[in-house]
């Protein structure tokens, strides 16, 4: 085991992803920091649930390296793997939230698997991560009775509740309206507070610029990172005249649908 | 007292005789330290009248997600009901996550509305559902058969490619399940029959048996329960999966009706393909009875001659009759419970077991009901 830096939290190297011999990314490499919230963001089709899947050892990718917290994640097995994994929490898109428990239930479900904390404790443990993202009044509804955004909010909940530093969120705003997605991030930035590291996958750039502390934008054509850093400076100053138009929400100027003129 | 509960973690526990107690915690309280911590504190403060409860973690030198979860549980009262609890010297940025987390304790058993359930209540209730479920069948029958004729007159506006996968799928693919239970039927009821007719050195009725049985009965009910089972159970599957995707409310909302859509053609299919697969099962029902006897050393032509006399045409007609009927049976309920799948990862599963449960059901009551017809008028 190498030992990275402290304030490292995860290390992407050379990783290599893709399905059978097509390659969607190719030698990714960045850094993510403790306590930072990072994005990782790309057009539809450019590879960024995909790498998401690698980061948290869904995917195995073709070549390359995901370190957490100083272990090499994919040479992690039995046991060492098990607690690698419970350093990180993951939020899917669509919430998967298991639908014939309670919300409650959900929560407390990873608690009941791993810890040993007494059943009395797991209960308050899993009412306080409930109370964490504002859902403690929801604790004895089923997911099905719940709005997207609040399904959102009990899949972090649940994410969070092996304690874990890392969380992993995936379209965390997708789907949502203006104002419950404004809640998602704010729930995110006072998480992050409290000393959570976040990697969230996203494309909906007011939360980019609401919560992004860095970014990397993710090129289906290069195969890999087209650019990095804050998303205000990749909006201004990128060098790459995509990530620009990206940031600006401007259309590709080879596809209009103006009418060329008189018919 | 002091108590070392593990290594890390050091608790002094003190409970004064005027219902005054205070707990003072030194070390790293985490997921480690904190269940022998709990049953500590559980033997020394439970079984006593505590009033006021002190908790004082200025000695923590660590305190995770696990500790603030034991102080929660503390501060709740949960463990000195009736007390006054107080945690004290938490560190600052703790204290801020403490006081965000403070649950009340209501929120642990919300009051759920329990509604009084009598006996007489319990059967009303079931009564009502019982008609409402009623009702909703024959609105479903009633569309049935008003979207018949219309696909029926005009071909045009039905769904033929529909009906003719759903013919292959239910039809010629059940061909090898149903020409393997079939032969085996035969086999048995051959060999079973043999066996009693011996007794009397009647044998050679056991053509009679099988032809008599399989024509009239087995054939025809063991075909249904097989397709039950195979197809009822995947229309039920596969229209409650479009209902739980908002496939049929996509229907819906282009003007298509969903049962002239999915219903009709897999009724069409179903009363085509049953028939078929009954007369098919027959003859490999009399087939593995035919080769059974010409291993008990009886000919032929002998066999054949037997065959031919032990059932008329009419036999025939309503096994066939029935097997439609079956055919109506099984492809309407596997529909009816599809469409009426609700939400929830359950809702398939459950809507697939009533489409194979009741179409068993109502199968036996219409061959119950086919028989005493057939009694009646002979």
């Amino acid at each position: 085991m190498m030992n990275a830096p402290d304030d490292i939290a995860i290390s992407v190297k050379d990783l290599t992803v893709g399905y059978g011999d097509t390659v969607i990314l190719q030698n990714v490499n960045f850094q993510v920091r403790h306590g930072e919230v990072f994005v990782i963001l790309g057009a539809s089709g450019s590879g960024k649930s995909t790498l998401l899947k690698a980061m948290i050892g869904l995917y195995p990718p073709l070549s390359g390296e995901v370190w957490i917290d100083g272990d090499n994640l994919w040479a992690a097995q039995g046991k060492e793997r098990l607690a690698l994994l419970r350093r990180f929490g993951v939020m899917y898109q669509s919430g998967a939230l298991f639908g014939s428990l309670t919300v409650l239930e959900n929560v407390r479900l990873p608690l009941d698997e791993f810890s040993d904390l007494p059943d009395p404790l797991k209960e308050v443990a899993a009412l306080a991560r409930l109370r964490l993202v504002g859902l403690d009044a929801a604790a004895d509804k089923m997911p099905a009775e719940l709005s997207g955004g609040m399904q959102k909010r009990a899949a972090i909940a649940r994410a969070m509740a092996l304690d874990p530093r890392i969380l992993f969120l995936d379209e965390p705003s997708a789907g949502l309206d203006p104002i419950t997605s404004a809640g998602i991030d704010l729930l995110i930035t006072s998480l992050h507070h409290f000393g959570f590291t976040f990697v969230i996958v996203s494309h909906e750039l007011p939360s980019i610029y609401s919560i992004a502390d860095r970014v990397v934008m993710l090129g289906s054509d290069a195969q890999g990172i087209i650019a990095e850093g804050k998303p205000a400076e990749l909006r201004d100053g990128a060098a790459n005249p995509w990530v620009r138009r990206f940031f600006n929400r401007q259309p590709d100027p080879g596809h209009s649908l103006e009418p060329a003129g008189n018919l | 007292m002091t108590i070392p509960t593990q290594k890390e973690l050091e608790a002094d526990v003190e409970v004064r005789p005027d219902g005054r107690a205070c707990v003072v915690l030194r070390g790293r309280l985490n997921e480690q330290t904190v269940p022998g911590c709990w049953s500590l504190l559980e033997k020394e403060l439970k079984e006593t009248k505590i009033q006021t409860l002190q908790v004082d973690v200025s000695g923590l030198s660590f305190c995770n997600a696990a500790g603030l979860t034991l102080l929660l549980y503390l501060n709740m009262a949960r463990m000195t009901p009736r007390a006054t609890v107080s945690v004290l010297g938490l560190k600052a940025d703790l204290e801020i996550i403490f006081r965000e987390l403070i649950l009340e304790d209501k929120a642990f058993h919300p009051q759920l509305a329990i509604k009084s359930d009598s006996f007489v209540g319990k059967i009303g209730r079931k009564v009502k559902q019982l008609n409402r479920d009623f009702q909703e069948e024959m609105v479903f029958l009633g569309a049935i058969i008003a979207s018949l004729p219309l696909s029926i007159f005009h071909p045009k506006r039905s769904r033929w490619t529909e009906t003719h996968c759903v013919v292959e799928l239910a039809g010629a693919n059940a061909v090898p399940i149903v020409s393997l239970m079939s032969l085996l039927l035969g086999f048995i009821i051959a060999f079973e029959s043999a066996r009693r007719l011996a007794e009397f050195g009647a044998q050679l009725y056991v053509a009679n048996t099988i032809m008599v049985v399989m024509v009239r009965d087995m054939g025809p009910l063991m075909t249904a329960i097989l397709l039950a089972g195979r197809s009822g159970s995947s229309f039920a599957a596969e229209i409650g999966t479009m209902k739980v995707n908002e496939e049929l409310n996509a229907l819906k909302t282009f003007g298509l009706d969903p049962i002239p859509f999915l219903v009709v053609p897999r009724i069409l299919a179903g009363v085509f393909v049953t028939p078929l697969l009954t007369f098919y099962s027959i003859l490999m029902g009399v087939i593995g009875g035919v080769i059974v006897m010409l291993g008990l050393g009886f000919t032929l032509p002998l066999i054949l001659h037997q065959l031919a006399s032990s059932v008329h045409l009419n036999d025939l007609g309503t096994g066939i009759a029935k097997s439609a009927v079956f055919g109506v049976i099984v492809s309407a309920v596997g529909c009816w419970h599809g469409l009426r799948t609700q939400q929830g990862p359950s809702a398939v599963g459950l809507s697939t077991t009533r489409a194979v449960v009741t179409s068993l059901l109502l199968i036996i009551v219409a061959d119950a009901f086919f028989s005493a017809i057939s009694f009646l008028l002979k």
